[in-house]
């Protein structure tokens, strides 16, 4: 049980990161940034290629990371290029261009790799030569204590970020874009710099979880968006959003409580690991829809 | 809490005129909606306006005579088909909008149109002080930014120094719109442009706003442009009126003509350069 639990938490602080980049899109920006699912595997391709290559594997995942800013970067400017300048609540844009780029992706990251796995098993990770480094076996409890203070790093990081002159002009343009352009922003960029951010910690993730888990796979990320919605999901509805810094603790402890939910699903004899996606997709249609469900059923 | 509390007036001193307010000129402006459809609507059909530094001009019109393509035209969220604007000579009429605004305050008829209602009292502040200039990795709210925020707070006179830290989506119309007036004019904007901005509010509210307005305005000697559809208003405010009708500029008042001007002789002078009456317009019931 309680290496259930590790392994739960290790998952959960793993994926948190990609978690913090939907919260970004999706909340802060006020844009469904569909990229996530090609720039996690764009993070781990790359760094696995890196690191099959002699790399550093710290170099590796800084590389991974910052080819995931590069994928929100890509998505910004196909979004420029799409959207009609009035129509700033128009998703349509916003969605095609994520599809556009994950699509595209797909090939990109089959190039990187050459094939459609890189197994990393007998190369130095990450966590291999962060623990040498500490002399200690990165393994259960001291490798959820290493991802959990990656994760407050980063936390205070985004934190510190989302409160500066370019991030409070990022958090304005999800909440009144015509208020913050007569205010002299020009949105376009600034959501661009916003998509780049969200998307290099999703890569984050990538990189990380290819280390963890030793392999990347051309398939490793399909419907990790959903996951990533139903952390937020969760987070927001259990620890609450009293203010921004509160808000990126409550999104990171939602990606614990939506891996341990996971971890204790598959100690259901009749739900197959296969099944997780039906039920985590189910579950975040069932989050968004009740709100709408309700106000249907009270006005009839 | 202390007794001070009651009269913030004291420590709240108006900032002086920094001088940069703007002459502006529009020469010949075109906007034309659903162009080459059936249901193309001239909305501006030659705009021609001149402004002097320190004006404020009140403009008046019936609904749909082009008071608001006016004002966002010269802001720039609509494209002009032909025409000039100036301003203090340089053709701005090629930027984007948010080029624009580094230069053009604007505050709008809805509140919640000129505050982000998620941020609060003091993060939207800071926004509108970074106002034409860079917005980089410096700390948003920092202690010097934090002192003029408040000093300019403290000028609506509503308590809103002292909370700081709420969301301004828990703030009330009146409230929201104050600090949209303050957001427009903190960073001393060349060219201010209200539409409508107090129709929204209640007859009290509006008329506490009018006179923040007022204030403000005088005390920076903004460059003004002031949409309203109250006569009375239009009258009392500003030293200039134009009245617009179907996409032009159909009267032209200067400042000592407008000092004698009444509501009575407003209405006579529109039906002379109109040959219509004003009967079916909403402005006779403000
Ligand atoms: N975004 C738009 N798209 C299409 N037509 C528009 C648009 N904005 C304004 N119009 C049309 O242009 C004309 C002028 O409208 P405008 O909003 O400038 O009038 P106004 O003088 O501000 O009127 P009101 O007093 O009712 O606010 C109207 O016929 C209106 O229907
Ligand atoms: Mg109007």
């Amino acid at each position: 049980m309680l290496v259930t639990l590790s392994s739960a938490l290790e998952q959960g602080l793993l994926y948190c990161f990609m978690v913090l980049g939907v919260y970004l899109t999706f909340r802060v920006l006020d844009f469904p940034d569909l990229t996530v699912d090609g720039s996690m595997t764009l993070g781990a391709s790359v760094c696995a290629v890196l690191i099959i290559n002699g790399a550093s594997p710290f170099l590796a995942t800084l590389a991974g990371t910052a080819s995931g800013a590069a994928a929100g970067i890509v998505t910004g400017f196909i979004h420029i290029l799409l959207k009609s300048d009035s129509a700033d609540t128009n998703y349509g844009p916003k969605l095609i261009s994520g599809i556009l780029t994950t699509t595209a992706l797909y090939t990109v990251n089959l190039r990187i790799m050459g094939r459609s796995n890189i197994p990393l098993l007998g190369e130095t990770t990450f966590f291999d030569k962060l623990g040498s480094m500490l002399n200690v076996r990165m393994v259960h409890w001291p490798l959820v204590a290493t991802l959990a203070v990656l994760a407050v790093i980063v936390k205070y990081l985004l934190d510190w970020f989302l409160h500066t002159d370019l991030g409070l002009s990022m958090r304005a343009i999800g909440d009144n874009e015509q208020m913050i352009r007569s205010l002299s922003v020009n949105t376009s960029v600034t959501r661009v710099i916003g998509l780049a951010v969200a998307n290099a910690l999703v890569a984050l993730t990538g990189s990380l979880v290819a280390q963890q888990q030793g392999y990347t796979d051309i398939g490793m990320s399909v419907g990790v968006l959903v996951a990533g919605l139903a952390g937020v999901i969760l987070g927001e509805a259990i620890f609450g959003t009293r203010s921004v810094s509160w808000v990126l603790f409550s999104v990171i402890a939602g990606s614990l409580v939506y891996r341990t939910l996971i971890a204790l699903g598959l100690r259901v004899d009749w739900i197959k690991p296969t099944d997780l996606k039906l039920l985590t997709a189910l579950f975040v249609m069932i989050a968004l829809g009740a709100p709408v469900i309700r106000r249907k059923l009270v006005k009839s | 809490m202390t007794a001070a509390t009651g009269s913030p007036s004291d420590s709240c001193a108006l900032p002086r005129p920094s001088g940069r307010a703007a002459g502006f000129e529009c020469r010949d402006i075109r906007k034309t909606f659903y162009r080459n459809s059936a249901f193309q609507i001239q909305a501006l059909c030659g705009v021609d306006l001149t402004v002097a530094p320190g004006d404020f001009v009140t403009i008046i019109g019936s609904n749909g005579a082009g008071k608001s393509t006016l004002l966002n035209v010269i802001a720039g969220t609509f494209s002009v088909d032909g025409g000039e604007l100036l301003l203090d000579g340089e053709d701005i009429s090629k930027l984007p909008e948010h080029a624009r605004a580094a230069f053009i305050g604007r505050v709008f008829q809805d509140p919640r149109a000129g505050t982000a209602p998620s941020l609060t009292i003091e993060e939207n502040m800071c926004l509108a002080l970074r106002r034409g200039r860079r917005r980089g990795l410096h700390m948003g709210v920092d202690s010097s930014r934090r002192q003029v925020i408040r000093e300019n707070l403290c000028l609506v006179e509503m308590g809103l120094e002292k909370r700081p830290k709420t969301q301004v989506a828990k703030l009330s119309g009146g409230q929201r719109q104050a600090m949209s007036l303050l957001m427009a004019t903190i960073a001393e904007p060349r060219l201010l442009l209200l539409d409508e901005h107090t129709a929204a509010l209640d007859p009290k509210v509006a008329a506490t706003t009018m006179e923040l307005t007022e204030r403000v305005v005088s005390a920076r000697r903004l460059t003004t442009l002031m949409v309203t559809h109250n006569m009375e208003l239009a009258l009392a405010y500003g030293n200039r009126l134009i009245m617009m009708h179907a996409g032009r500029i159909i009267l032209n008042v200067g400042p000592t003509e407008k000092k004698e001007l009444t509501v009575a002789g407003l209405v006579q002078k529109f039906r002379d350069v109109a040959g219509e009456s004003f009967t079916t317009d909403r402005m006779l019931l403000d």
